[in-house]
């Protein structure tokens, strides 16, 4: 007897469960470090959000006699992202109020895995830190001011805060091709380019405002890119390098096309950056990918790639252009039809 | 590069009278009659049909439906086969004329692996060839008939000349795989009418026209990415001549033929040696000690060739490659001219995996090769918005299967894709009649 079947016969081995956990495990060295520098309180919370989260998951997919997927490992993450983002002072129970927000309302009202519109974790979030302002607002604001504080921070707000270098395994992650490069470049190079871009069009203005006609002295502006500014100590902490590795890749809530996803990535960097700007970079992050989550589907249908040997939307206008030009001014090889 | 002869003569050969997509041949034998090896056994008058030969001496048993590694079943000549060797007498063709040749392509039964008779692909009707190219990319040398590589690379080359010589095109190139070492090194400096051709590559926007300007040749050795698929002709012209092929055509209306390793060396044998096609080289792939490559007679059931190979307890056998192939539900079927490869599978290595949710995580956008979104598609095709479908270009998928294959959901989106063209096929009248398929669709009027 042999088995038949439609093709492919042969597939990756990669499948949902080896994803999510190969996300957890990216996540064990922050936890690992906000438990080492907040004690027992940090660990408290990490369970009850994961245990919490879990339970939820097998409730909701138990009395609605769906196929029980708890072992695939996504309620385990949302559990621990979701506690990643809670100060270490918090009282235990916001913690499991969270967890089973996010995976009741944020995943199974909007449809269960992979339907979800807005990630279930910065649904909860948003959720309980206005619902419970006071707890929810971290001690202090982090801010980098010493190297080593990239290592482990000393007066860090939130769990995730703990060492912005532990989030490393994101990195890893993406080197192993298990997360797409494509948003977190494009995410890292909007929030770290960000204030240089304004600085450097701010001088260009003010130079043409003084008249000046000296090209060097434009030029010279460009010299900007190369100063790294005040502001950039108050955005290389833990959340954000969490919000560009962890929260803006998620699946559902960004845009598939490749094109898209550069898109995406650039618009969630100058959200953050712009909240950033006017309050800080912990809220800033968190409100900011939300917002990028509202607009991912419209991305995503305006940038859906056209059929292979048409032009695309670059090509266009270029092909126009080119199309102008009398033939004896290019140098292209003319075929001899 | 090696590869072994089957010598075991198998209890029985099946030759299907229609080994190509066009007409089934009629029977030129009746049960009982003796044939010789290279005897023509089925014809047709159609344009559109090639001959088939005996592969075998020995006596018809048979003249009935059997199956076909394409899932159906065909009418086919069944031959117990002898231990003689005895051929029919083979007379080469003494530089035959144009129009000699198409003739003789399709006497000889000479059908391109993806299923066109060849001489339809080099003389369509009503059409005009201006270039011919053979698509070695996925091919192996035909082991064992060359004794080393630069004999590979001249045939390939006089093979060549004759396919445009019988198209009547002027230009002509072979393209080999970037990545195929042994190719590239077989044509490095193989010579054209005493000029020596370098390899090609064909990057970005350079394309064979332009080599054919720097290189001074209308026959050009060019090499690329490997492609493969079930569909892949209009992508592959697109990415070698740039000439963009219409969703409901094929290469021949913008004036170009694709013939494979396969076809040129049967042509290259046909006109030299006066054999016709009855013999071929298919890739083994499986447990046990399966050679690389075997050279076996058309017909021969895959029977036989497994137990050569001592693979154990097989799971699962598919013709024509893990991707994109046809698993069997028998070894009876035998090999036919379309057959490239044949590959098995432990009963523990079969794929039982169930389809989940689509997380969106994008890889099946990443590794496509013409840029569509087989996420989406596959949603749509499951819901029946076919119409949506073909607005996001359905029809460019050359059906490869990668994007099924890397899926962590485990998502049939291949065979999704499949079901959305098949009905859109059925539905527009403009679409060409469909190849082949071992889908039968409870769809839109489907059988
Ligand atoms: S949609 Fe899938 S099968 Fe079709 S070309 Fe793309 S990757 Fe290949
Ligand atoms: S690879 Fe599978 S899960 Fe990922 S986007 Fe494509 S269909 Fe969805």
């Amino acid at each position: 007897m042999y088995t038949i079947s439609a093709p492919p016969h042969k597939k990756s081995k990669f499948n949902i469960k080896s994803l999510n956990w190969s996300k957890i495990f990216a996540l064990v060295p922050v936890a690992l470090a906000a438990i080492y520098l907040f004690g027992v309180p940090a660990l408290g919370i990490i369970l009850a959000s994961m245990i919490t989260a879990v339970v939820t998951e097998f409730g909701i997919q138990t009395i609605f006699k769906q196929k029980v997927t708890v072992k695939d490992g996504h309620a385990a993450l949302m559990g621990l992202m979701l506690a990643l983002l809670i100060p270490p002072e918090a009282p235990i129970w916001l913690p499991v109020f969270g967890a089973f927000f996010a995976i009741a309302i944020g995943k199974h009202i909007f449809g269960g895995s992979g339907s979800y519109v807005f990630h279930p974790v910065l649904v909860s979030w948003v959720f309980i830190r206005s619902a419970w302002a006071g707890p929810m607002t971290p001690l202090s604001t982090p801010h980098i001011t010493m190297l080593s504080e990239l290592i482990i921070e000393n007066g860090a707000g939130l769990l995730v805060g703990a060492s912005p270098l532990a989030l490393i395994g994101g990195v890893y992650l993406i080197y192993k091709r298990y997360v797409d490069w494509r948003i977190p470049v494009t995410f890292f190079l909007a929030v770290f380019l960000f204030h240089q871009v304004i600085a450097f069009v701010s001088e260009i203005v003010h130079l043409v405002q003084e008249g000046v006609l000296n090209p060097l002295l434009y030029l010279a502006s460009m010299f900007i890119f190369l100063e790294v500014p005040g502001d950039i100590s108050y955005a290389a902490i833990g959340v954000v390098f969490f919000g560009i590795l962890f929260l803006a890749t998620d699946g559902p809530t960004s845009p598939v096309t490749k094109k898209g996803r550069l898109i995406y990535g650039l618009i969630c960097g100058l959200l953050v950056s712009i909240y950033g700007l006017f309050g800080n970079y912990v809220d800033g992050t968190l409100y900011g990918i939300l917002l990028g989550n509202c607009v991912a589907s419209y991305i995503e249908i305006k940038t859906m790639p056209a059929s292979f040997g048409q032009e695309c939307w670059l090509e266009k206008p270029y092909n126009r252009i080119v199309g102008i030009i009398p033939s004896a001014f290019k140098f292209e090889v003319v075929t001899d039809e | 590069m090696e590869s072994k002869r089957l010598d075991k003569i198998p209890e029985k050969i099946v030759i299907p009278l229609r080994q190509h997509n066009g007409f089934v041949c009629e029977a030129l034998v009746a049960k009982g009659d003796e044939v010789l090896i290279g005897q023509k056994i089925g014809d047709s008058s159609e344009y559109n049909s090639s001959a088939v030969h005996s592969s075998v001496c020995g006596e018809v048993l048979a003249i009935e439906e059997a199956a076909h590694p394409d899932g159906n079943k065909v009418l086919s000549i069944i031959i117990q086969p002898s231990d003689s060797e005895e051929t029919v007498p083979f007379t080469p063709a003494k530089n035959p004329s144009k129009d000699a040749l198409i003739e003789l392509v399709k006497e000889s039964g000479i059908v391109e692996h993806y299923g066109s008779p060849t001489h339809t692909v080099l003389k369509p009707r009503d059409k005009k060839i201006d270039m011919v190219l053979i698509n070695a990319t996925a091919s192996e040398w035909i082991g064992g008939k060359y004794t080393n590589a630069k004999e590979y690379a001249s045939q390939m080359i006089d093979a060549l000349k004759l396919l445009m010589k019988a198209a009547g095109a002027s230009k002509g190139a072979i393209i080999i795989g970037k990545d195929d070492s042994e190719s590239i090194e077989a044509f490095e400096g193989v010579e054209v009418d005493g000029k020596k051709l370098l390899v090609a590559p064909l990057v970005g926007k350079r394309r064979l026209d332009h080599y054919f300007k720097d290189q001074e040749s209308n026959i050009l050795v060019a090499s690329q990415k490997r492609i493969y698929g079930k569909n892949i002709l209009n992508f592959f012209t697109y990415n070698v001549t740039g000439r963009k092929v219409a969703i409901d055509q094929n290469p021949t209306d913008v004036g170009v033929a694709i013939c494979g390793v396969k076809s040129a060396k049967a042509l290259y044998d046909a006109v030299y040696e006066g054999k016709p096609y009855y013999e071929t080289v298919i890739t083994l792939e499986g447990p046990g000690n399966c050679p690389e490559y075997m050279l076996v007679k058309l017909g021969t059931p895959f029977k036989d060739i497994i137990e050569s190979c001592n693979p154990g307890e097989v799971g699962k056998i598919i013709a024509n490659g893990v991707r994109t192939g046809v698993a069997q539900y028998t070894d009876e079927v035998p090999v036919t001219k379309g057959t490239t490869k044949i590959s098995l599978q432990k009963p523990e290595d079969v794929l039982r995996d169930e389809a989940e949710a689509c997380v969106h995580c994008a890889r099946c956008v990443d590794v496509c090769p013409v840029d569509l979104i087989p996420s989406r598609l596959a949603v749509m095709a499951d819901q029946g918005r076919f119409d949506e479908c073909r607005q996001f270009h359905i029809q460019n998928c050359i059906e490869c299967g990668r994007c099924a294959g890397a899926c962590p959901s485990k998502i049939y989106i291949l065979q999704l894709i499949r079901y959305a063209k098949n009905a859109i096929g059925m539905a527009y009248e403009d679409l060409p009649a469909k190849e082949s398929s071992n889908l039968k669709l409870g769809c839109c009027g489907g059988e």
